[in-house]
């Protein structure tokens, strides 16, 4: 919806890139562009084609669960919301028999003589977020699917739970219609698995298989689901929490084995598995769900051949672990799952981080081909009249039509005081409507209109344009939400529906009516950016933002800059992660506009998004300085527990000690013959109740450094889950064909230390064994995880939460991964929670690029729904100030007294200010108490109209 | 000297993560072609059924 | 006569009245006895307005936030 309204964004679909040339800053694309068959600028996606189509095709988009036709939407929200006509399956595109949909279609939208066309673009830049690919069903097959009709794949799952799916939200097999009453989730299919050549883990199937199972279960509670696992791998921010709640509340069984044998026995589907005790079990399952992975994208190896990108020996983009977001080719990106397979957040930062890519590439451009929309001056005078008050209605083709009667509302609400103007319309979101709107309001000279329509949070955006375009203002509009809360939900009584309609079309003309124009605020940007942390990802964000053109002050607490990654000597990626942070600092230390400080911390924080004015303190004395965004990568540190003799045995190191051992000729690691890891100190419930995500990675890491350089040493690594996800799968992989021995205990029964003498040992129950085995240790190497750095100090000043464990809380986990609650205040690294570098690196470029938008832009533009404060009411008592969930209120002296002010660009309009305000002093945009209040009493009609139809069923009885 | 530069940049491929870069890029100041091969944007976030509950990524 | 209460829902934009949309998206269906009043937080509402509902004639005022 809203990349289908920017106008900046110009959506190509059916296309492809069919060759390009040139040179970063100046690429020649040429596209392939398929017909579709119907005219975008007419279609107005009102679905007679579809009903009338007589040729029914597989619908692919409902995973080939049901039908639909040649003429098709996948989707209603798609976009763009345009139908088209599938070319292999269109019996006049194919036998040139029919041509029914051009005859039922009202617009005359469809067009069969549509030809392929050639496009060329100029760009500056190329991003490939190509996506991911499908396992094949070959794949599948071996797990008994496409054999037995009840093995589904977990996206046809997907669509069974939706409730806008081939079977409408109900949980059915296919086999007989039943609900499963017993049903199997089996990970790993075309994952981890190297017969199929997919090597590696999708990273992503363990936390939607919970997701599913948890759904399914919400459908029928009665269902008993179990779920097999080789390792449980929710690695991810707030994941292990998750998994663990859902496991708890809904009972699920988690069975750690291979991946079990599927057979079906009567009715019934057999799994064979072997536990890891070496047991061999057979359970019955009335449904069995392939937990399917993610394949390389299909279409890459052909386009890698076109630009010349290099992919991996999986198919997808090869990429370094110093830029996880470059290709081999210069200004060719990459980004998302065709990056290496991860889930949506990882996706979306790596989206933002691209974006910073290209920003960089192209800054001295920038703006250069943006186009900037004009609207017409407002008619202050027509707005200033009694209000003239339009009101249109929508039918939305059958949506709201189908349930309520249109003309009927419209009828009604010409009788409400203050119309002057109703209009029943088709659509009243298609571009020739909204046209329309544009002329109906100039004509009628109408300053207030009120859609009767879908919800305004979706479409008010799209209207407040059109009244701009109309020269109104755009607070000038109400919206009447009768498809979503009314003809959806009501649909099998269409008369209460449409006196619902009537009385939200009621209550919505009261409020406009007392509706005022709102300035949209515009509040300038100082363009500098305050980077706090010289650890990786502030040293990564900071280039980022002073390579797309500006100012950044770099604050770093200790003497030197690196943090954590200075300690870290070795990547599995081969790369030298010295070298890296060299490279870093050499170009952040000479870049013109950076400023670096060392030996320096931030001290107080006060202002909002685009005036911020911060004072950094240092031995030398304090400067106070003045940005417009504030990035914080103040990073974690080393959690390091007093267990397993951590601290007083010199022979207990922790993984980052480790990697300093292995860079030392002789020491410790050289005089010991049996190394043991042990995973998972502290991390994931002992102090820390997360998991610290790369501590698997890098005692793999280290554990073939140590095998390479002594092969004859034993090494053991002790583990709860090995969460080696993604391509690090290949290095526990080779780590086990090494000789690295790798054993699994369970949380109740942890590894112990034994200390006999000068020797320790550990002690830990092998459950294949099925007994203790002790385990000789002349080093013993904890992962211990990452613990948060001083979020805490930094989190009371700039006003932005934590999470329960300590780091910062994100505004959106899945679509806002970098930004805060906070306007202007953006995270990255392991400020935001524990990761390996390519991410961090990642990250701070997607934090960077959020970061340099309100920079790159010059001003905020605040909606205008914000709070008011009439200072010659305001009593100073400081309430809203002090209940303020975003610090939008200061207290000022206004002559001898203290008055409250909202800082514009802070406030988000809540409105809690207004309605603790003991003298109503504050007003807010769009919601004033005078508005809301003519929407109760307006309310009160449909109490009296019921009251009235009441006592005329009574004289009738 | 003006560069010679283009501000445009393309992205291939209109899922979940091209449409995020496509919207960061707009709002940095740069003009996007959005480019998939399939009749409409979304990818297979599109088909998910449940992913977060406001489910206003794309659509 | 069966009781058929006509209540005032008060919806906070961000999650209930989102709530509330995707419930008509998945073709929930409910009683038709609510009528809708977004605003952009429940902290926006006085108690004055829960009052004047109550004034108004409602049965029963439902704040989802």
């Amino acid at each position: 919806m809203e990349a289908g309204r920017s106008p900046n964004i110009e959506i190509i679909t059916l296309a492809e890139l069919k060759e390009l040339s040139g040179k970063p800053g100046n690429f020649k694309a040429k596209l392939h562009i398929r017909p579709r068959y119907v005219d975008p600028l007419k279609c107005t996606s009102c679905g007679m084609c579809t009903t009338y189509c007589p040729k029914e095709v597989v619908d692919e988009y409902n995973e080939r669960l049901t039908f639909t036709k040649a003429a098709r939407i996948d989707y209603a929200q798609a976009v763009p919301t345009v139908y088209y006509l599938d070319e292999k399956e269109c019996l006049r595109l194919q036998h040139e028999s029919c041509q029914l949909c051009a005859n039922v279609c009202g617009p005359n939208a469809i067009v069969f003589d549509q030809q392929p066309e050639e496009r060329e673009l100029e760009v500056g830049a190329v991003v490939l977020a190509l996506g991911f690919g499908r396992v094949p069903e070959e794949v599948l097959e071996k797990y008994g699917y496409g054999k037995y009709p009840d093995v589904l794949t977990s996206l046809e799952l997907e669509r069974l739970t939706c409730a806008s799916g081939p079977t409408e939200g109900e949980v059915i097999r296919p086999s007989d219609f039943a609900h499963p009453q017993r049903i199997a989730f089996l990970q790993c299919i075309g994952s981890r698995d190297v017969t199929c050549d997919n090597g590696y883990c999708s990273s992503v199937c363990c936390m939607y298989a919970m997701k599913e199972a948890s759904v399914v279960k919400e459908h029928l509670p009665e269902a008993q689901i179990d779920l097999f696992f080789m390792d449980i791998r929710t690695q991810g921010k707030g994941f292990d929490e998750a998994f663990n709640r859902a496991v708890e509340k809904y009972g699920f069984r988690t069975i750690y084995a291979r991946v079990p044998r599927v057979d079906q026995v009567g009715r019934r589907l057999a799994l064979t598995y072997v536990t890891e005790d070496g047991k061999t079990h057979r359970d019955f399952y009335d449904m069995v769900v392939l937990s399917v992975g993610l394949d390389a994208p299909a279409d890459a190896e052909v386009l890698s051949q076109r630009l010349g990108v290099e992919l991996n020996h999986y198919g997808f983009a090869k990429t370094r672990v110093a830029a996880p977001l470059e290709t081999n080719v210069p200004g060719i990106f990459v980004a998302g799952a065709f990056q290496g397979p991860k889930d949506i957040p990882e996706s979306v930062v790596q989206a933002q981080g691209v974006a910073a890519e290209c920003s960089e590439l192209l800054a001295e451009v920038r703006g250069k081909d943006a186009i900037h929309k004009e609207f017409p001056p407002e008619d202050e005078e027509l707005e200033r009249l009694e209000p003239r008050i339009g009101v249109f209605v929508c039918h939305c083709g059958v949506n709201i039509a189908g349930v309520v009667d249109v003309k009927e509302v419209a009828r009604y609400a010409a009788s409400l005081p203050g119309v002057v103007y109703t209009e029943d319309v088709l659509y009243s979101c298609s571009q020739d409507t909204l046209n329309e709107l544009v002329k109906k309001i100039r004509e009628n000279r109408l300053n207030r209109v009120v859609i009767a329509a879908c919800s305004p949070r979706t479409h008010e955006p799209l209207f407040q344009e059109t009244l701009r375009e109309a020269g109104l203002n755009p607070a000038l509009i109400e919206m009447a939400n009768i498809r979503d809360q009314c003809a959806w939900v009501h649909a099998e009584d269409p008369e209460a529906a449409t006196e619902k309609a009537k009385d939200q079309v009621r209550m919505a003309v009261a409020k406009a009516a007392r509706l005022a124009p709102l300035e949209l605020q515009r509040v300038s940007v100082t363009p500098s950016a305050l980077v706090i942390g010289g650890g990786a990802a502030g040293l990564q964000a900071a280039l980022s933002v002073a390579n797309q053109g500006f100012e950044v002050y770099l604050v770093e607490r200790e003497a030197e800059l690196g943090g954590n990654l200075r300690r870290v000597t070795g990547l599995l990626s081969g790369e030298k992660p010295q070298k890296i942070l060299e490279d870093l600092i050499k170009q952040v230390e000479s870049h013109p506009k950076i400023r670096v400080y060392k030996g320096t911390t931030v001290e107080n924080v006060s202002g909002y998004v685009g005036n911020f004015t911060s004072t950094l303190r240092r031995e030398e004395g304090s400067e106070v300085i003045n940005h417009g965004v504030v990035i914080l990568a103040t990073g974690g540190r080393e959690h390091r527990p007093e267990r397993f003799g951590l601290g007083e045995n010199e022979r207990v190191l922790t993984q980052l000690d480790l990697e300093a051992e292995l860079e030392r000729r002789g020491g410790k690691l050289s005089r010991a013959r049996s190394i043991v890891m042990i995973q998972c100190v502290g991390s994931r419930g002992d102090d820390l109740k997360y998991c610290s995500k790369l501590c698997c990675q890098q005692a793999v890491k280290n554990a073939l450094r140590i095998k390479k350089r002594y092969p004859k040493k034993d090494v053991y690594v002790l583990f709860r889950d090995m969460r080696t996800y993604s391509f690090s799968e290949d290095a526990y992989r080779e780590a086990r064909k090494a000789g690295v021995i790798f054993l699994r205990y369970q949380p109740e029964s942890k590894p112990e230390l034994i200390t006999k003498g000068k020797r320790l040992a550990v002690k830990v129950y092998d459950a294949l064994l099925g007994e203790e085995l002790l385990l000789p240790a002349d080093l013993l190497v904890l992962s211990v995880g990452i613990a948060p750095g001083e979020n805490e100090e930094i989190s009371k000043v700039i006003k932005a939460p934590l999470t329960g464990d300590g780091f910062f809380l994100e505004a959106h986990a899945k679509l806002m991964p970098v930004e805060l609650p906070v306007e202007g205040v953006y995270v990255c690294g392991l400020a935001h929670a524990p990761k390996p570098l390519d991410e961090t690196l990642a990250q701070a470029r997607a934090a960077a690029a959020k970061a340099a938008i309100p920079l790159a832009k010059g001003f905020v533009e605040v909606a205008p729904i914000v709070s008011r404060v009439d200072q010659a009411r305001c009593i100073g008592c400081g309430i809203c100030a002090e209940l303020c969930p975003y610090g939008a209120i200061e207290m000022v002296k206004v002559g001898k007294r203290k008055k409250a002010q909202t800082i514009t660009a802070s406030c988000k309009g809540c409105g809690i200010c207004a309605s603790h305000c003991p003298v109503l002093a504050i007003s807010m945009g769009g919601f004033t108490d005078e508005a809301i209040l003519a929407q109760i009493e307006a309310f009160g009609a449909f109490v009296e109209r019921e009251a009235e139809g009441k006592s005329k069923e009574e004289k009738a009885a | 000297m003006a560069s010679k530069k283009s501000g445009k940049v393309l992205v291939l491929g209109g899922g979940i993560t091209g449409v995020q870069a496509a919207l960061d890029l707009a709002d940095l100041g740069y003009y996007v072609y959005l480019v998939e091969k399939k009749a409409s944007i979304g990818g297979v976030m599109a088909q998910l059924d449940k992913t977060f509950p406001t489910n206003d990524c794309s659509i | 006569m069966a009781f058929d209460p006509k209540i005032l829902s008060f919806f906070c934009h961000w999650c209930c009245y989102a709530a509330a949309d995707s419930a008509g998206v998945a073709r929930y269906q409910y009683p038709p006895n609510n009528r809708v009043i977004r605003v952009m937080c429940t902290g926006r509402i006085d108690p004055r307005f829960i009052i004047e509902a109550f004034y108004a004639g409602a049965d029963g005022v439902l704040v989802g936030g």
